[in-house]
């Protein structure tokens, strides 16, 4: 498979800047998904495999008992599904709602950056007939949605997403360990934060959470003046959680600001791979079919090491059989 | 404009702080929100060449508040030109430059009169200046009305030119008294108009021995200050030479030697000293010298001989002694004359023997013992037969007791009313016939009277100058003395008898009665043990010299006085040398003629020997005439004496100057609290900070962003 090239420069995607115009949550993720299947086939990736276990290009020979209808309907495209009960997935979309999340610079915050990459996942997740959940947190957790897959519940997960941020810290570990505890079944656990607070205070919760079994896929999500700090005159910069002030110059503070800045990215990095956690660094300029893509990439991929495993055994069996 | 506390007007400097406040915090306004500051450390605000001044007019408005905040604390106030007449400003001023003998001291003199000068020198126009000397009294040298009628420019010169004549004399100090003559003077408001502000400048050594302590108590005139000028020497090693006096009791006759006193001064560094006898020349006319040490505070009392006449015609006068060894001379030399013993004698008239110790007489010659002053003798004489002439007027005191007879008595009434004074001590009652005729009266009648255990005296007439030297509470009491018998005297039947002791029996103890000129004193007991206990009592003696002074007696020589004082023309001479003029010639060789008109000689300013002549150019007498004791008192006294002694001191009360300055200081407070610049001002810088307020709320608003880097 190859990778796909540089999404920036792709003229098919959706701006960002655009796509926050649109006000209802529900209505920008459809259009996220629906650009992002559009995008598939128009899109440069060519050659990239849409073999995933969900959905396949109609070939010929495929029984047509399998098309799904609705994405015909939508994209006039023949795709091969997998029967919907074979899924079983329960994705948990556990998203930061803190004041840390309420900064940007584009023209929206990173929260509803957030909130519309959560509601394109739940959407998407939906689509495929898999339950969906949400759990929003600042300091405490603030809603729960336990993963469902009925009428009604897609509503319900878009307005929990809708309310706004609050909070003066952020606390990931109480989410964690919260989903922790409430799922026990083996699903899907998409973090959608900052992650601008001490790493260690989650890690112990991540390992139990990767402990379980569950597949923990993490969305950082950062502004580009946070990545960049491209900030000129000297002003009194106030943290947007706690409210304190501190006088700072930004061409004397840019570089250690950046050199803090990596170092905790790398420690969040270094610990997604110690627990097999697929991590993705997001800026809010980011087009979010970009966004979907990794999140399906990603999905590709597991599957792929699963199948690895249940085929390598088998084959053995099978050659052990013939071997006999 | 003028402001009454201009030192807060440094608080205008504070306008530097908002100047520099808007260079570096021009961008501190604006406030940043960022999505978390874990990763950010604060940093300095710097100033750099390219800062620059934003919002001028904000802070244009806020410099001006503060220098307006700096204007009403310092209390402007517009000043008034204020006329003042020249004749309302100045004050009177009497300068007293002290002139006594302590002053002669090595630079004493010079320097007193170059602080006279600068303090004359000194006075400004409008200031009425008297110029005083004192020492003993005050010499006037520069009056005010010399003063204010000498020109501006030459008062000044005046009073110097009239100071350079005068120089110290030997006189003793009475600051005190200076001190309130002056200021008598200075609160007599006659000649002060308009009333000018008084004071007291004292040019002096004040020594020890000023006699300050007759401020005491005085109640000073208001606003009247004392200016006191120390003046300082430069040596301070001095002893004083001073004669110890001689009492009474000295033995008859005894001139060997001078009793003198050596007094070294506390602060004195010397100890050694040497006395002898010295000529006018200086030089020394007994040698060695006696050798004396003193240790400093400490005084020393020595006799020094008097040498015998030389073997040479020339009699050497032995009236100088001259002290040697310390650093000061005035007071090192004392003159001495030897007084002339006065001889007197009484007459006595009566039977008894000197040798019985139970008759008047053995009494009465042992109370008159010759002393160095006074020789008195008791001449006998035969009651009964009429005494001789000559005999009656050499006599000072007749006393008569028993066996007078009448012719007798009558011979001694003619001596006594010219002028003579009789004690007739009755001894029984036969006595009255002689007493009569004594009296010149036709008859008395005289009782002898014995009490039942004894009679005392029971009223005195301390006013009689017989009893005046006993007026004093410690010696008054005469009831100790008992009277075994006495004689009763109707003193109411003798004309003008006066009772000066009458018995506790209301009979007269003692009466006196004149005759003529004289007077006959009564005593109606004796002194004898057979009558009474009067002559072993100690009142008996001095009674009795009592006695004898009321008679006439001449007074002991004096013969030592000291410088400044007044002698009267009676102790310049003996009576007896019937002259009513004299020369008193002083040691300078000036000649002094006095008449008897003239009670008193007041010429004795110069320690020497003055000699007393009669008009013929016969020498009369002599007397020295010594520095005054307390002059050797050197060490200076404190000005905090003068304090105690309520004076108002200058340095209590400020100078003119200052006085000047706090006028002035209360005209412009009062210019200030009548205008109250002050709150025009706050109101002012109110409005200003109104307006600074809404200026910074309008442009200076908090600019709140979300971040939006500028690249």
């Amino acid at each position: 498979m190859t990778l796909p090239p540089n999404p920036e420069s792709s003229s098919s995607l959706i701006s960002p800047h655009a796509l926050m115009s649109i006000r209802n949550l529900e209505l920008r993720a459809r259009v996220v998904v629906e650009g992002f299947w559009s995008g598939i086939h128009r899109s440069p990736y060519h050659g990239f495999s849409a073999e995933f276990t969900e959905y396949r290009a109609y070939t010929s020979g495929d029984d047509p008992r399998y098309l799904d209808w609705r994405v015909f309907a939508r994209s006039d495209r023949y795709f091969i599904k997998k029967f919907e009960d074979e899924t079983n997935l329960r994705c948990y979309l556990i998203a930061d709602n803190s004041r840390s999340m309420t900064y940007g610079s584009t023209g929206y915050t990173k929260a509803e950056y957030a909130r519309t990459l959560a509601a394109t996942l739940s959407y998407f997740v939906y689509l495929q007939g898999d339950g969906v959940g949400l759990l929003t947190f600042d300091e405490d957790i603030r809603e729960y949605l336990p993963a469902r897959h009925r009428t009604g519940h897609l509503r319900n997960l878009m307005l929990a997403l809708e309310k706004p941020a609050s909070g003066k810290t952020t606390n990931l570990g109480a989410p964690l360990k919260r989903i922790a505890e409430i799922v026990r079944k083996r699903g899907l656990m998409v973090v959608l934060s900052d992650f601008l607070a001490p790493i260690e205070k989650l890690e112990r919760e991540l390992s139990a959470l990767a402990a379980c079994g569950h597949e923990i896929i993490v969305f950082q999500i950062l502004d580009r003046a946070e990545v960049k700090f491209e900030f000129g005159e000297a002003a009194m910069f106030q943290d947007a959680e706690s409210g304190k002030t501190l006088f700072l110059d930004p061409s004397m503070a840019r570089k250690d600001y950046l050199r803090k800045l990596e170092s905790h990215c790398a420690h969040l990095r270094s610990t997604c791979q110690r627990f097999g956690i697929a991590l993705y660094r997001l800026t809010t300029d980011r087009p979010l079919e970009l966004a979907l893509f990794d999140f399906m990439r990603e999905r590709m991929q597991r599957k792929r090491v699963l199948n690895r495993r249940v085929q390598q055994p088998r084959a053995a069996g099978a050659n052990l059989q013939n071997a006999k | 404009m003028s402001f009454f506390a201009p030192l807060f007007l440094i608080g205008a400097l504070a306008i530097a702080g908002p100047i520099v406040f808007h260079l570096i915090r021009r961008t501190t306004r604006e406030r940043t929100i960022f999505s978390s500051l874990m990763f950010l450390q604060p940093t300095p605000p710097k100033l750099t060449r390219r800062s620059r001044l934003e919002h001028i007019l904000l802070l244009i408005f806020r410099c001006a508040v503060l220098i307006l905040f700096a204007l009403a604390f310092a209390r402007p106030f517009f000043k008034k030109p204020i006329v003042e007449s020249s004749s309302s400003s100045g004050r009177r001023t009497i300068v007293l430059v002290d002139v006594s003998a302590s002053m002669r001291r090595a630079n004493l003199w010079a320097d007193a009169r170059e602080h006279a000068a600068a303090i004359l020198r000194r006075a400004s126009p409008g200031d009425q200046v008297a110029l005083w000397t004192f020492d003993r009294k005050i010499t006037p040298i520069v009056t005010f009305e010399e003063w204010n009628r000498a020109a501006i420019n030459a008062r000044a010169a005046l009073a110097l030119d009239r100071l350079a004549t005068v120089s110290p004399g030997w006189a003793s100090t009475r600051v005190g008294d200076a001190v309130l003559q002056a200021a008598e003077a200075l609160g007599d408001s006659t000649g002060n108009s308009p009333k000018l502000p008084g004071q007291i400048i004292l040019v002096t050594d004040l020594q020890e021995g000023s006699h300050a302590e007759t401020l005491q108590g005085y109640e000073w005139p208001k606003g009247l200050e004392l200016a006191v000028e120390i003046l300082k020497p430069k040596r301070a090693n001095n002893a004083a030479l001073q004669l110890a006096g001689d009492t009474d009791e000295a033995g008859p006759r005894t001139n060997a030697a001078v009793r003198v006193r050596v007094t070294n001064a506390a602060d004195s560094k010397k100890e050694q000293f040497k006395v002898s006898w010295m000529q006018p020349a200086g030089k020394a006319l007994v040698d060695p010298p006696v050798q004396l040490y003193v240790p400093a505070g400490q005084s020393r009392i020595a006799a020094i001989a008097v040498p015998s006449a030389g073997t040479s015609n020339t009699t050497i006068a032995f009236n100088r002694l001259l002290l040697q060894g310390d650093d000061e001379d005035f007071d090192n030399t004392v003159f001495v004359i030897p007084p002339a013993q006065a001889k007197m004698s009484v007459l006595y008239l009566g039977n008894d023997s000197a040798a019985d110790s139970k008759k008047p007489l053995y009494f009465l010659q042992r109370a008159f013992q010759e002393t160095r002053r006074q020789e008195v003798k008791v001449q006998l004489a035969s009651p009964g037969a009429p005494v001789a002439a000559a005999a009656l007027d050499a006599a000072t005191l007749l006393i008569a007791t028993d066996g007078l007879s009448t012719e007798s008595a009558r011979s001694l009434h003619e001596q006594i009313a010219g002028g003579k004074t009789l004690l007739f001590a009755l001894q029984n009652a036969s006595a009255a016939a002689p007493l009569a005729a004594v009296l010149g009266i036709e008859r008395v009648a005289v009782e002898d009277l014995k009490p039942a255990s004894y009679a005392m005296l029971g009223e005195i007439d301390f006013r009689h100058p017989v009893f005046a030297p006993f007026a004093d509470p410690r010696f008054s009491d005469f009831t100790k003395i008992h009277f075994w018998k006495y004689r009763h005297v109707d003193a109411s039947t003798i004309p003008a008898a006066r009772i000066i002791a009458s018995f506790d029996s209301g009979d007269p103890a003692l009466f006196e009665v004149p005759v003529g000129k004289g007077r006959v004193l009564v005593l109606t007991s004796g002194w004898q043990p057979e009558d009474s206990q009067l002559a072993l009592s100690t009142k008996f003696v001095p009674l009795l010299y009592s006695l004898l002074e009321e008679s006439g007696a001449p007074a002991p020589g004096v013969t030592q006085y000291r410088v400044g004082d007044v002698l009267p023309f009676s102790a310049l001479a003996a009576p007896a040398a019937g002259t009513n003029a004299l020369i008193v010639r002083g040691p300078d060789g000036s000649a002094t003629r006095l008449t008897s008109a003239e009670t008193n000689f007041s010429n004795a300013t110069l320690p020497g020997i003055y000699t007393v002549e009669d008009p013929g150019g016969r020498k009369l007498a002599e007397f020295a005439v010594n520095l005054d004791e307390s002059e050797s008192r050197l060490i200076p006294l404190q000005l905090d004496e003068f304090e105690k002694l309520g004076a108002p001191l200058a340095h209590n009360s400020p100078s003119a100057v200052a006085q000047t300055a706090t006028k002035i200081r209360l005209r412009n407070a009062e210019l200030e609290q009548r205008q109250k610049l002050w709150r025009w001002v706050i109101l002012a810088t109110f409005a200003l900070l109104l307006a600074e307020t809404w200026l910074a709320g309008r442009t200076a608003r908090t600019i709140v962003t979300q971040g939006a880097p500028s690249s």
